[in-house]
C-alpha cells in the first residue's frame, strides 16, 4: 500500500495574509506557508485562489509557477471553482513529482471538472454529493458510481478519481460520523482512492481540542481505508498520528526515527 | 484479445553512487525497476563485481586463487593483479588482519597497506574493516583520511560506530560510506536516517544489509533485499534508496561445503575447489537477482561466471 497522502490546506485565499499576497502578487506569504507545510511533511499542497472571477487563469499560473519553482516541483492541488484557472494552472504545471489534482468535481453542477481532469491527465477529487450533503450512504455510493463511470468513459484510470465522502462537523452532525467512516470502507473495498477535508469534523471546537479530534478521526478513517486527506500539516499531533498509522498499515517501513522523516 | 504488455513503472529509483576516479570510476545503483527487469525500466549501469583481497596474503586462499596471483609478492602486486581480473569492476581490500582476536595488526600498518593498494591500482577501491567495531572506528576513519581524493567506499559503518566512520569518511574526507546492518530492515533504514542526519549525503551511502552463504540462513538475507527494494521503489522510501553491496566471498569460502577436503566430505561432494566456486556463484547469483547492486567475490572462475551472467542479462 502506498503512503497516506497529505494535502496541505494552508494556502487558502480565506486567510488574510494569503489573500493580500494573491491580490498584490507578493510571493513571501505564500512561500512561507508552502515551506512550513513541506517541512512538516505535506505531500501535496492545495492552492485555493477562491472563485477569482476577474484574473483566475493568470493568478493560478503565477501561483503554480511560484510554488513549484521554489520547492522542487512540489505537486499541487488546484483549488478553485474557476475552470479556466485550473486549466491555466495545469498548462504550466510540472508533473515530475506527481500529477496535478483538480479540486474538485461533484455529481451535480461540477461534474464537468471530471472531464477537465480526464482531458489533462490529472487526478480529480470527486465529492459524493450533487450539492447538499448526501442523505445516506446509498446516495453517496450512487454519486460515487456515477462519477466513476463518467471518468472511466472518458478514459481515466479509476485510481485518478479520489472520492470524498464529505466529512461532517461533530457539533451538529455527531450521529452521521460513523456513516462517513462506513462510506470510506465502501470506497476501500472497491479499491478506490479517497480523500476529504478531515478537519471539518472539529469545526467550532476549542483550538486545543481540534488536533485531538482530527487525530482520532484520521486514525479511524485510515483503518477504514482512507488514502489521503486535506489537512493542516503543521498540526504535529495529526502528522504523528498519520505517520504512526502508516507504520501499522505497512505503508511505510518502521525505523526508530520515523517521526523525523 | 491481443496481449497488451504493461510495464510496471515506479516513481522512484535507486540512488547512483559513484566510486573511484577517472575513466575507471563506476556507478552503483541507478535502477528504477526490480533486478534484471530491463523490460520494465532502467537497470542503471547494471550490477558490479568487486574482487576481494586481504592484508593476510594468499596462504589461506583456495588453490585457484593462489594460482591466479602466482608471482605476486607484495600487497601492491596482488592488488594490481586483482584489478586486472577479467570481469571485475573494482577491488575490495579487507583488512582482516586488524582483528584484535586475530593478527591484531596496528592501525598504522593497515593504513600503509591500504595506501600501497590504492597506489597500485587505478580501478575503484572498497576498503572493509576487520569487523571489530572499536578497531574499525579508528582504522576506517584513518584509511578514509589517508586515501582522500580516491573516492573509495569505506565499509562498514554500523549502529555502534557510524558516527566515527560516517563523520570521517562521509563528511571530512568526502569518501563513500557503507552502512552495515545484519538482516534487520528497520535498522537498515534507521542507519541511513541517522547517517544523513549526521550530514552524510544520501548519495554517498551504500548499504550492506547482511550476507550469508546459501543454506546458512540465506533466506533472511534475500527477503531483506526484497523488502528493502519493495519499500525503496514501491513506497518511494528515500531512506532505503541506497544501492546494496553484498560481501559474498567472505561468507561462502568459510562454510564446510567450500572447505572440507574431498576425503573428509560426504560421498559425491567432489573436489573442494569446484564446490567452493559453486557456493560462491550460487550465492552471488541469488543476491543479484534479489537486489544486490554489487557482489564481492574472490575466485577468478566465479568472477568470470558472474560477469558473464550480468553481461547476458543487462
Amino acid at each position: 500500500m502506498a503512503k497516506f497522502v497529505t494535502i496541505g490546506e494552508r494556502i487558502h485565499c480565506i486567510s488574510p495574509a494569503i489573500r493580500r499576497a494573491m491580490d498584490n502578487k507578493e510571493p513571501e506569504a505564500i512561500l512561507k506557508r508552502a515551506k512550513e507545510q513541506i517541512d512538516a511533511g505535506a505531500t501535496y499542497l492545495d492552492v485555493n485562489i477562491g472563485p477569482a472571477e476577474s484574473n483566475g487563469p493568470e493568478l493560478m499560473k503565477w501561483a503554480v509557477e511560484l510554488i513549484q519553482s521554489n520547492f522542487d516541483n512540489v505537486p499541487l492541488a488546484l483549488d478553485t471553482s474557476n475552470k479556466a484557472a485550473i486549466e491555466a494552472g495545469i498548462s504550466v504545471y510540472n508533473r515530475s513529482k506527481g500529477k496535478p489534482i483538480v479540486n474538485s468535481a461533484d455529481a451535480g453542477d461540477r461534474m464537468s471538472n471530471i472531464d477537465l481532469a480526464a482531458a489533462n491527465d490529472a487526478i480529480v477529487i470527486a465529492l459524493c454529493s450533487n450539492g447538499p450533503i448526501a442523505a445516506d450512504n446509498d446516495e453517496r455510493m450512487m454519486h460515487c458510481q456515477n462519477m466513476l463511470e463518467h471518468g472511466m468513459e472518458l478514459g481515466m484510470e479509476a485510481e485518478d478519481l479520489w472520492f470524498d465522502p464529505l466529512f461532517v462537523v461533530v457539533k451538529g452532525m455527531q450521529d452521521k460520523q460513523m456513516e462517513v467512516l462506513e462510506c470510506i470502507k465502501m470506497f476501500s473495498d472497491m479499491g478506490l482512492n479517497s480523500t476529504g477535508g478531515l478537519s471539518n469534523n472539529s469545526n467550532g471546537m476549542p483550538k486545543n481540542i481540534r488536533p485531538i479530534m482530527d487525530s482520532a478521526l484520521v486514525a479511524m478513517a485510515m483503518m477504514q481505508g482512507l488514502t489521503s486527506a486535506i489537512v493542516n500539516p503543521c498540526d504535529q499531533r495529526l502528522m504523528e498520528t498519520i505517520k504512526s498509522c502508516d507504520v501499522f498499515k505497512g505503508n511505510t517501513l518502521y525505523a526508530d526515527s520515523y517521526l523525523e522523516l | 484479445m491481443p496481449f497488451n504488455r504493461k510495464a510496471h513503472k515506479f516513481n522512484a529509483s535507486i540512488n547512483e553512487v559513484e566510486i573511484g576516479t577517472g575513466d575507471k570510476a563506476i556507478k552503483l545503483g541507478g535502477e528504477n525497476t526490480f533486478p534484471f527487469y530491463s523490460f520494465d525500466g532502467s537497470l542503471g549501469s547494471g550490477p558490479k563485481i568487486g574482487v576481494e583481497i586481504t592484508d593476510l596474503g594468499l596462504d589461506a586462499e583456495p588453490e585457484g586463487v593462489k594460482a591466479y596471483y602466482a608471482g605476486c609478492n607484495t600487497i601492491g602486486e596482488i592488488a594490481k593483479k586483482a584489478a586486472e581480473m577479467p570481469g571485475g569492476d573494482f577491488v575490495v581490500l579487507r583488512l582482516a588482519g586488524g582483528d584484535p582476536n586475530g593478527a591484531n595488526k596496528s592501525v598504522d600498518d593497515l593504513v600503509a597497506v591500504a595506501k600501497e593498494v590504492a597506489d597500485a591500482i587505478d580501478t575503484p577501491l572498497v576498503v572493509e574493516g576487520c569487523k571489530n567495531v572499536e578497531k574499525d572506528a579508528d582504522l576506517l576513519a584513518k584509511v578514509a583520511g589517508a586515501l582522500q581524493g580516491k573516492n573509495i567506499l569505506v565499509m562498514s559503518a554500523k549502529e555502534e560506530n557510524y558516527k566515527a566512520i560516517g563523520a570521517a569518511a562521509g563528511l571530512a574526507y568526502g569518501q563513500k560510506v557503507g552502512a552495515e546492518s545484519a538482516v534487520d530492515i528497520n535498522l537498515a533504514k534507521q542507519l541511513n536516517v541517522v547517517m544523513t542526519q549526521l550530514g552524510v549525503p544520501a548519495s554517498s551511502i551504500v548499504m550492506n544489509t547482511g550476507s550469508a552463504a546459501v543454506g546458512y540462513g540465506f533466506d533472511y538475507t534475500i527477503s531483506t533485499f526484497d523488502r528493502v527494494r519493495a519499500a525503496a521503489l514501491g513506497q518511494d522510501d528515500k531512506m532505503l534508496q541506497m544501492p546494496i553491496i553484498t560481501p559474498v566471498a567472505s561468507e561462502t569460502w568459510a562454510v564446510k561445503e567450500s572447505t572440507a577436503a574431498e576425503e573428509d566430505a560426504d560421498e559425491g561432494w567432489g573436489p573442494v575447489e569446484a564446490r567452493g566456486i559453486s557456493m560462491e556463484v550460487q550465492t552471488a547469483t541469488a543476491c543479484l537477482v534479489s537486489g544486490s547492486d554489487a557482489v564481492i567475490l574472490k575466485h577468478p572462475e566465479s568472477v568470470k561466471t558472474i560477469s558473464r551472467l550480468i553481461r547476458e542479462l543487462v
